[in-house]
């Protein structure tokens, strides 16, 4: 049976909902001040952005607190008289059986439709003689529509959680169903939902459910799975077509710049063009339209251009004379993309351990990496004492000698040789 | 350990007296000393040749211990652009020093990385303040440097150190650390460091921390771990046939492991010349498409496509070699 990840792994207790400490506290102090007897504000305006936790909030916080919730959305309120039906809720704290209740409108920017009108006043009422907690939730709390109701409400700001909280999270749910993800998956997959937890975790589902491991290939499609079918096409034209016209018309119609569509020609152009004579021809022809690059870079003369999409699509077309269409050919993404994101931790860590050497050697950070760092990794690896010396010596933080010694366990050999 | 240091720094030379290698320029160097008196100067050379070494050595015999209080290192890789000459070179150029020489020693390392731009600008200050400071460009290929500024700086050219030089120093190293240096380690760390002795000083103290005597072995194994750079494999692969294979090589040089495009396209063609199932007049063929491809580099092309390119044209050479028999 297909269940969504949102409902089964939607958080259990308000500690679980991700990110939005300040937002959960209000509401929580806001829930307080209700056991002092009726407050002047007896409804609480959640607001911000779709899926970052506004609904799961609510829930969590009925469970917590064991309350009875009364959950309505768009469709039962669109009028006067649906509204009024749930009035007489409102009119009582406790239930029939001893359970504290409270009320839940969602969703209201649904109700700005010309038939809501009354709608938002009938609301008004209901929270103006409310004797029992009552939230709203809506995207936008300062819609004009929504302004008669904002006054009798305590305002709540819920905010996109940071992109690494969201993907904490997305670890956790991993872990629960038994999925061993890497750590740059889960963040490619976190930065693009721009704090849209639902969609995140949608997306996890969608590309891992059924899965024993998650790599980084499986998820880097998902920024391209749009593009896909347009950059396919291209490419066939580019590495098939004996026209110039035809392979330089391609820049128009691939939804992507020319530095991209480079990137993806060198990618996949040595799985077509198969004859070696044909290859060494295209790629110097892919050489010359970076050479080209470079000279825009120097001379700032962009009208360079047209010569790099020349050598690049047009060359590489007509390259080609002795390898014959091949069959199907997977479309691969470009892996120097791929392997920048991915070595880019590595590639910080390597520049602070540089400036660091930088400090002691006389040598550039960048030179220290090829110069020193190699031979440092050696001794890291196999000399406690010179290793630790070095750490105390060049004063690296347990990081750096963590990613010197390679694992966890040396790294604690190290720092406690010192 | 209490007092560790990377044996690089802890036996650099203090003095120029100290210095084994680079006589003829030691002894000019020292004249300068002996005259109280510098012009701004250019060393040139390659890498691990005494170039800095000789700098901080000129530095310490001019002004004695409290050289550092007259001496800025400034290095272009990390600070390189315009606005770095600007500021920092002619706010530190500019202040008179006190004491009997009358200049500062400001040493740009690693000049050959800075912009033309940088340089231009370099050229004026370097006009308008000698008389308070003295400058000393460090360079890998004085080449890059341009030419107004050249011709204002008296040249020294660093060349690899001698055999006999590097051995001695590295006997000198193991001895007051006690290690077994034995003739085949010196052979093996001299066979791949050639005569750049920092390499061969780094390679060194790595090889001593597996706590063994130096043999061949070792430093061969110091190496295949430091330095992932199987060049003479990556053409193997490619002369096989393998484009794919030698692309993913280079990637794993030059995006893992952070080699730099001319340290690659160097050894190759070192290996080139070495390897045996190479016929000969391919060889010469070779060292034409590798010097394209080294001189698109020093324009500033991208690494991994133009090194990419000459592996297409190896796959294509060894395919038409294998045809003709």
């Amino acid at each position: 049976m297909y269940t969504a990840w949102t409902v089964k792994h939607k958080p259990k207790t308000l500690g679980e909902v991700v990110g939005n400490r300040e937002a959960v506290a209000g509401l929580i102090s806001w829930l307080r001040s209700w056991e002092k007897g009726i407050p002047k504000k007896r409804a609480a305006f959640l607001h911000g952005p779709p899926g970052i936790g506004k609904t799961v909030a609510v829930e969590a916080l009925a469970k917590d607190w064991n309350l009875e919730l009364v959950e309505k959305n768009a469709s039962d309120y669109r009028t006067e008289e649906a509204v009024q039906k749930f009035a007489g809720l409102a009119s009582q704290y406790g239930t029939l059986f001893g359970k504290k209740r409270l009320i839940l409108f969602d969703e209201l920017d649904g109700l700005t439709g010309r038939e809501d009108r009354g709608g938002v006043g009938a609301i008004v009422r209901v929270v103006k003689q409310a004797r029992c907690p009552i939230i709203l939730i809506a995207n936008n709390a300062y819609n004009p529509r929504l302004s008669s109701l904002r006054y009798y409400c305590f305002l709540i700001q819920f905010k996109r959680p940071p992109a690494r909280s969201v993907a904490k999270r997305l670890r956790q749910i991993c872990q629960h169903v038994g999925i061993d993800a890497e750590e740059e998956a889960l963040e490619f997959i976190a930065q693009r939902s721009q704090g849209d937890v639902r969609s995140a975790i949608n997306d996890l589902q969608a590309l891992a459910q059924g899965k024993k491991r998650l790599t980084y290939e499986d998820v880097s499609w998902l920024a391209h799975r749009d593009r896909k079918d347009a950059i396919f096409n291209v490419l066939k034209l580019i590495f098939y077509s004996k026209s110039c016209d035809a392979a330089k018309s391609t820049v128009d119609m691939a939804d992507v710049d020319p530095n991209m569509l480079f990137e993806w020609i060198y990618e996949n152009m040595p799985y077509h063009l198969r004859d070696s004579e044909d290859l060494a021809k295209a790629m110097e022809s892919l050489a010359i339209a970076d050479l080209y690059r470079s000279r825009i870079r120097q001379t700032h003369n962009w009208k360079l251009t047209r010569y790099v999409i020349d050598f690049m699509t047009a060359g590489v077309a007509v390259a080609r004379e002795k390898t014959k269409p091949a069959g199907f050919v997977p479309l691969r993404f470009p892996e120097r993309i791929k392997m920048l994101s991915r070595t880019k931790r590595e590639r910080q860590m390597q520049s602070k351990i540089g400036l660091k050497i930088k400090r002691r050697c006389h040598v550039s950070a960048v030179k220290a990496i090829t110069e020193f760092l190699p031979y440092l990794k050696v001794i890291f690896d196999n000399n406690l004492e010179m290793a630790s010396g070095a750490a105390r010596w060049l004063d690296l933080d347990d990081s750096m000698i963590e990613y010197l010694a390679g694992t966890k366990k040396q790294a604690k050999a190290i720092i406690k040789a010192d | 350990m209490l007092s560790f240091e990377m044996w690089a720094e802890k036996y650099r030379p203090r003095s120029l007296k100290e210095m084994v290698n680079q006589k003829d320029i030691v002894e000019r160097l020292k004249s300068f000393v002996g005259a109280r008196n510098i012009p701004h100067c250019i060393f040139a050379g390659p890498p691990g040749t005494g170039k800095t070494t000789a700098a901080l050595c000129l530095a310490h015999d001019l002004y004695g211990e409290t050289y550092r209080e007259h001496l800025m290192e400034l290095n272009a890789s990390d600070e390189r652009g315009i606005n770095v000459v600007r500021q920092t070179v002619k706010t530190f150029a500019r202040v008179r020093t006190l004491g009997e020489i009358p200049f500062k020693i400001l040493i740009l390392d690693e000049a050959d990385n800075m912009t033309r731009d940088a340089q231009q600008a370099l050229r004026r200050t370097m006009e308008r303040f000698t008389e308070t400071c003295r400058l000393i460009l460090i360079a890998n290929y004085s080449g890059k440097i341009i030419e107004p500024i050249q011709s204002r700086c008296a040249p020294f050219r660093f060349t690899y150190l001698q055999r006999e030089d590097q051995d001695a120093y590295l006997r000198h190293i193991a001895e007051s650390e006690k290690v077994q240096l034995p003739d085949e380690g010196l052979n093996a760390t001299f066979e791949i460091c050639g005569g750049d002795l920092r390499r061969a000083i780094n390679t060194l103290q790595a090889a001593a921390s597996l706590g063994k005597p130096i043999t061949n072995e070792v430093v061969y194994s110091v190496i295949g771990r430091a330095n992932p750079m199987d060049i003479r494999e990556m053409i193997q692969i490619a002369m096989n046939g393998d484009f794919i294979g030698a692309r993913n090589k280079l990637r794993e040089m030059i995006l893992k492991y952070g080699v730099a495009g001319s340290d690659i396209i160097r050894q190759i063609h070192m290996e080139i010349f070495r390897m045996r199932n190479i016929p000969e007049p391919w060889k010469v063929r070779l060292a034409d498409a590798v010097g394209e491809i080294d001189f698109r580099l020093i324009s500033g092309a991208d690494e991994e496509i133009q090194l990419s390119a000459l592996l297409a044209r190896l796959v294509e050479a060894g395919m038409t070699m294998r045809q003709s028999g």
